[in-house]
């Protein structure tokens, strides 16, 4: 793997990430506690206290398409126990955020990253979560028509899908919303 | 008692009616009103954050702006992911002058952070209602049956933020079990990650997650599993079979929100408080309870 990289290129990242973080990446002393925490860690490309360490050393295509920050489920229990009191989940949501900007696609773990976009969408057509609405499209997007419909009759039986959605009053507020911040 | 706002958030208007339905009627039983937040909008949950943290304070302050707006002390926010970004929103537009003054702007209403006091069910529970009224409400106490508190993450961490319980080893949800005579169970993985917002993009991890914590509590023999959060009842509850298929091993855990427990030990008929709305059927909890009772 090249890990030699363009000191501009690198310091560009690296502050980048700290600026939006409100964090210092040097903090970091590569403990791992971070990792032996994450209950998704076994699932992962690069432990979480690597991903700060390539962040730091401005590894930016490697961070930013690895499969590691769709997995983490910010459950916050690196956060919680990183003996410097890093940002380790808010990295996660960083990076998230920079790939996504940048139009980069998950190629490992894409239906993740739908997810979190189709979600998103809902919030703004409805200002509120209409789930069948969202199960729906998600699975259309991600062409898992058939996963988990077997979940679905027993769930309407039991009256937990509702077939009709709300939208709130306020929609014009929530699409400025959209529109200032999206 | 101030003026008490509750923001339901989409889970409980949907798959997790149950908690909703239950939490009103043990609030009527003890006489408390809250009211709904006036046009409430969702909170943007996991997905908000996970992709643009300006829309993740943004969509929850306007909730908030809106309650300061219309004069409320306190906010109940039930689902413990909601809770948790309306915390988020309030922490970060207090330490954060110039993303206050960008939210603000945006939603064209004023918010003061810090003003208000947010609660998850088990703060409100605790600090806004108190034990001893919790407790002199018992009218059937719940004694001989186990019972197993799962906090899951968002109740407690990170808790700089959530500024409630030990975010480590909680016991407030076991306190709760306790004034409803019942026996709290301790084990392992109270606050271990049920997968949450993965779900459905990944269910075989989170399967994997929800999968120890159900078989640890089955194996410290807890008669069922008490929740607090939509999402970790979601994963434990609607994936429960299918977490049994596929590692072979029959469960049968059933998972009831804390108000729903309450609700039982308060005298309230099972039906009011929605417990047959579960994919796992709590016939056996209720069923140990007449038994308990008759002895």
């Amino acid at each position: 793997m090249k890990t030699v990289i363009n000191e501009q290129n690198r310091r560009s990242f690296s502050s980048q990430v700290e600026s939006m973080l409100h964090d210092k990446l040097a903090k970091c002393y590569q403990c791992g506690k971070c990792s032996a925490g994450c209950p998704v860690n076994f699932e992962m490309d690069y432990t979480p206290n690597q991903i700060i360490k390539m962040t730091e050393l401005g590894m930016e295509d490697a961070v930013l398409n690895s499969k590691t920050i769709w997995l983490c489920v910010s459950c916050n229990t690196c956060s919680t126990r990183c003996p410097k009191g890093f940002e380790v989940t808010g990295i996660m949501d960083v990076l998230r955020e920079i790939a996504e900007k940048k139009g980069i696609t998950s190629k490992a773990e894409k239906e993740i990253q739908m997810f979190h976009e189709v979600f998103l969408d809902n919030v703004k057509s409805n200002g509120r979560i209409f789930e069948l609405e969202l199960v729906g499209k998600y699975k259309l997007k991600t062409r898992h028509l058939f996963r988990d419909m077997f979940l679905a009759p027993k769930m309407l039986e039991k009256g937990k899908l509702k077939m009709q959605g709300e939208k709130i009053s306020g929609l014009n507020q929530i699409a400025k919303i959209f529109k200032d911040f999206e | 008692m101030g003026k008490l706002a509750y923001y339901p958030g989409c889970s409980l208007k949907g798959t997790s009616f149950e908690y909703e339905v239950s939490l009103l009627k043990i609030l009527e039983a003890l006489n408390i009103e809250i009211k709904e937040i006036s046009d409430w909008n969702c909170c943007g949950a996991s997905a908000a954050h996970s992709i643009n943290h300006n829309l993740s304070i943004a969509l929850p302050a306007r909730n908030l702006a809106i309650a300061e707006k219309d004069g409320y002390d306190s906010v109940l926010a039930p689902c413990a992911a909601c809770s948790s970004r309306l915390k988020n929103a309030d922490y970060e537009l207090k330490n954060d002058d110039v993303l206050k003054k960008k939210i603000t702007n945006s939603l064209e209403m004023n918010y003061v952070p810090a003003g208000m006091s947010i609660n998850n069910m088990l703060e409100f529970l605790i600090g806004e209602v108190g034990k001893d009224r919790i407790k002199s409400m018992v009218k059937k106490p719940l004694s001989g049956l186990k019972v197993a508190s799962y906090y899951g993450c968002l109740l407690v961490r990170p808790p700089k933020i959530m500024q409630f319980d030990d975010a480590e080893n909680p016991v407030t949800m076991d306190e709760l079990v306790a004034l409803t005579g019942a026996e709290p169970v301790d084990y392992s993985f109270k606050t271990e990650c049920c997968g949450a917002i993965n779900s459905l993009s990944k269910p075989d991890v989170v399967m994997a997650l929800t999968g120890k914590v159900l078989y640890d509590i089955k194996k410290h023999g807890a008669d069922l599993v008490v929740v607090a959060c939509p999402l970790c009842h979601s994963n434990l509850d609607v994936r429960q079979r299918e977490i049994e298929r596929k590692y072979e091993e029959k469960i049968g855990l059933p998972v009831l929100f804390i108000t729903e427990l309450i609700g039982l030990s308060f005298g309230i008929n099972p039906k009011d408080l929605a417990i047959d709305g579960h994919m796992v059927t709590a016939d056996s909890v209720l069923r140990k309870i007449e038994e308990l009772n008759n002895k």
